[in-house]
């Protein structure tokens, strides 16, 4: 059975948000929804002191801590979907738990759309699709969190799922150089410019992400806690500092 | 029984008005700001999930729990002195989870959805799943119980037992409620295995200052005014009830700030060191609220004093909403990864939506309990307790 996974080379990665920018795009995602994100640290002090950064999207964590918190199966674990995390919009009532239970940080709540507003349909009558909002996509569906987050629910990366779903059967790697899987490669992976992602099947032992894992030590970000995700780093980098205060100027 | 009792005259009608007046223009503020934006009239955050809505409802949720464990000393235990509070306690633990479930209610995101999705899913390894079966099987033995005594069934074989199905939903709820902090592993400044201990400590404070509180407000503030037995009470183990159960929150607070400062873990220490003692509101609360009035319940001519049990009764009312609110606040500040966005702690002040949902309970708190004093006798007991050796030979 595939299991999706991805790995990101830090010793690649140049920091340029480039994947922040295209999923947001992709996904159409509101603002402070970052299923993407690039974070940024500046560690140690003079003549030591270096910057690093981490891209970090959901890991769709083969052990979710956010599944089992949640009090109406909204959250789930499709591994039918190569195991990838989901949230059903249809189900989800908002409490926020999943966002509490994640040790990633890679839920978000962006609820600001008015509970009365006037329908678009009727401000602007026409024919054609005329959806509020204006703009919905092909592969759309609430089930599996996939486009633009209604009200009051909590929205998640997906790994595109609405593209790598389209993959041939039994393919172990979506590569964006490869034309037969070009299209079907998660937004992320496709638009890094110093190709520091690689994604496919975790489950396949020839794919490139194992060769990857295996050959360059991939690591899981804050595996202690249990979670076991499916996105691997490579590089340095991947040893995220612990938090400390920021000194007192 | 009930001569003195302001709140069953017009004082009482006036007291529900006014209090629902303010309930309902607060809730209406809120509605407006939520109808308007959404909950983006919130200032919490994807970083700051819960916040004050969250720790009002924990708040009021504990201490209509505690309310439920102050019941049961006389109704199930059978400590007697307690009776003359044990109907206006089961009256107040059932109107308080009510108010704290309509905050609640405003605060997520689709609560009519959460009526049907919850049962037709049946998550049991949620923790929250279980806050709600238990929460609602509260209310229902509460009510039940409730029932039982306005119909003058105090010793009757089933109100017995619907008193201890009370208690045991009461520990069950709220114990329950103590594992969503305390399991979450990822959050290190909640995650205890004992947190059950600590709410349950804690639950019987906010229930007791509400007790005592509310049976003061009911005849004027006037001990004199008051019944036989519930002055007897108030003179009595009251202070000492209320010291003791002082006593273990701050020794337990004591324990989690030492062994939280003690730790080199950030998500721990720094939480305690520059959240917790840092802020001045926590400080007040922790040393006026809780400790000040645990040292008076201590002195012997302070704790038995009606003045000081009603200071003491506000000082830990507010001092507890402000242990409930840096407790909820206190596990997410520390980002889980500290980046571009967030250098230093996540900073959180409450909204003037999240500040009317806080007033919105508490004012449906006062109208519903002003009502309940007003058209129920919630001043209620049996007659004199059976003698024990009278019980024993029946």
């Amino acid at each position: 059975m595939t299991k999706w996974g991805m790995v990101i080379d830090l010793d690649k990665c140049t920091g340029c948000q480039a994947c922040t920018t295209a999923c947001a795009m992709e996904n159409n995602t509101l603002p402070g929804e970052n299923w993407q994100d690039v974070l940024y640290y500046s560690e140690g002090s003079y003549p030591t002191a270096k910057l690093t950064w981490l891209p970090r999207p959901c890991m769709q964590c083969e052990n979710p801590s956010c599944v089992a918190v949640c009090p109406t199966r909204a959250t789930y674990k499709d591994m039918d979907a190569g195991g990838i995390v989901f949230v059903d919009w249809n189900k989800c009532i908002g409490c926020k738990y999943c966002m509490i239970a994640c040790p990633y940080g890679v839920r978000f709540y962006a609820d600001e759309k008015p509970v009365v507003e006037p329908d678009v349909r009727d401000v602007f009558p026409g024919t054609g699709q005329l959806h509020a909002p204006p703009y919905q996509g092909p592969h759309d569906d609430a089930v599996r969190g996939i486009g633009i987050q209604p009200k009051g629910v909590v929205s998640k990366c997906t790994f595109c799922y609405h593209k790598v779903s389209q993959a041939p059967a039994g393919v172990a790697d979506l590569d964006e150089d490869n034309p037969e899987t070009k299209e079907f490669t998660p937004a992320c992976v496709r638009t890094c410019p110093p190709k520091a992602r690689y994604f496919g099947d975790l489950d396949n032992p020839e794919s490139e992400v194992n060769r990857l894992i295996a050959d360059q030590r991939g690591v899981r970000l804050k595996d202690h806690t249990g979670n076991r995700p499916q996105v691997y780093y490579l590089g340095s980098g991947a040893d995220v500092p612990a938090y400390q205060p920021p000194k007192k100027s | 029984m009930n001569k003195g009792n302001i709140l069953q005259g017009p004082m009482g009608l006036g007291l529900a008005v006014v209090s629902a007046i303010v309930a309902l223009a607060a809730f209406g503020y809120a509605f407006m700001d939520l109808s308007a934006v959404g909950h983006r009239s919130f200032n919490t955050s994807s970083q700051i999930p819960w916040g004050q809505p969250i720790a009002t409802y924990l708040y009021f949720a504990l201490a209509s729990s505690g309310l439920g464990m102050i019941a049961a000393l006389s109704l199930v235990f059978g400590f007697k002195q307690f009776l003359p509070i044990a109907k206006r306690a089961i009256f107040l633990s059932f109107v308080i989870l009510i108010s704290g479930m309509a905050v609640l209610a405003m605060e997520l995101g689709h609560v009519f959805r959460m009526l049907w999705v919850i049962p037709l899913n049946m998550q049991i390894e949620s923790a929250m799943f279980w806050m709600g079966v238990f929460y609602v099987a509260d209310l229902i033995f509460l009510l039940w119980k409730f029932q039982k005594m306005e119909g003058r069934e105090w010793d009757s074989k089933t109100s017995k037992q619907i008193g201890i199905a009370s208690f045991l939903a009461v520990l069950l709820a709220s114990g329950n409620l103590a594992l969503i902090f305390g399991m979450m592993s990822m959050r290190p400044f909640w995650f205890d295995g004992l947190m059950p201990i600590y709410f349950y400590l804690t639950a019987v404070a906010s229930g007791l200052a509400a007790v005592v509180f509310f049976t003061y407000l009911a005849y004027g503030f006037n001990r004199d005014a008051m019944p036989e037995r519930t002055r007897a009470m108030f003179e009595g183990p009251m202070g000492k009830l209320f010291a003791a159960v002082l006593g273990g929150t701050v020794l337990f607070i004591a324990v989690r700030a030492v062994t939280g400062l003690y730790t080199n873990n950030p998500e721990i220490s720094v939480v305690w060191r520059d959240f917790l003692f840092a802020s001045p509101v926590y400080q007040a609360s922790l040393w006026l609220g809780i400790v000040a009035p645990f040292v008076i319940m201590l002195v012997k001519g302070l704790r038995s004093n009606p003045s000081m049990q009603v200071l003491v009764s506000m000082a830990v009312f507010a001092g507890l909403f402000a242990e409930r609110y840096f407790f909820v606040v206190g596990g997410q500040v520390v980002p889980l990864f500290r980046g571009t966005w967030e250098w230093g702690l996540i900073q959180y002040t409450p909204s003037l939506t999240e500040w009317a949902l806080t007033i919105m309970g508490s004012a449906m708190l006062f109208a519903l309990y002003a009502a309940g004093e007003r058209f129920l006798n919630l001043s209620d007991m049996p007659a004199e307790p059976a003698p024990e050796g009278a019980t024993a030979a029946a």
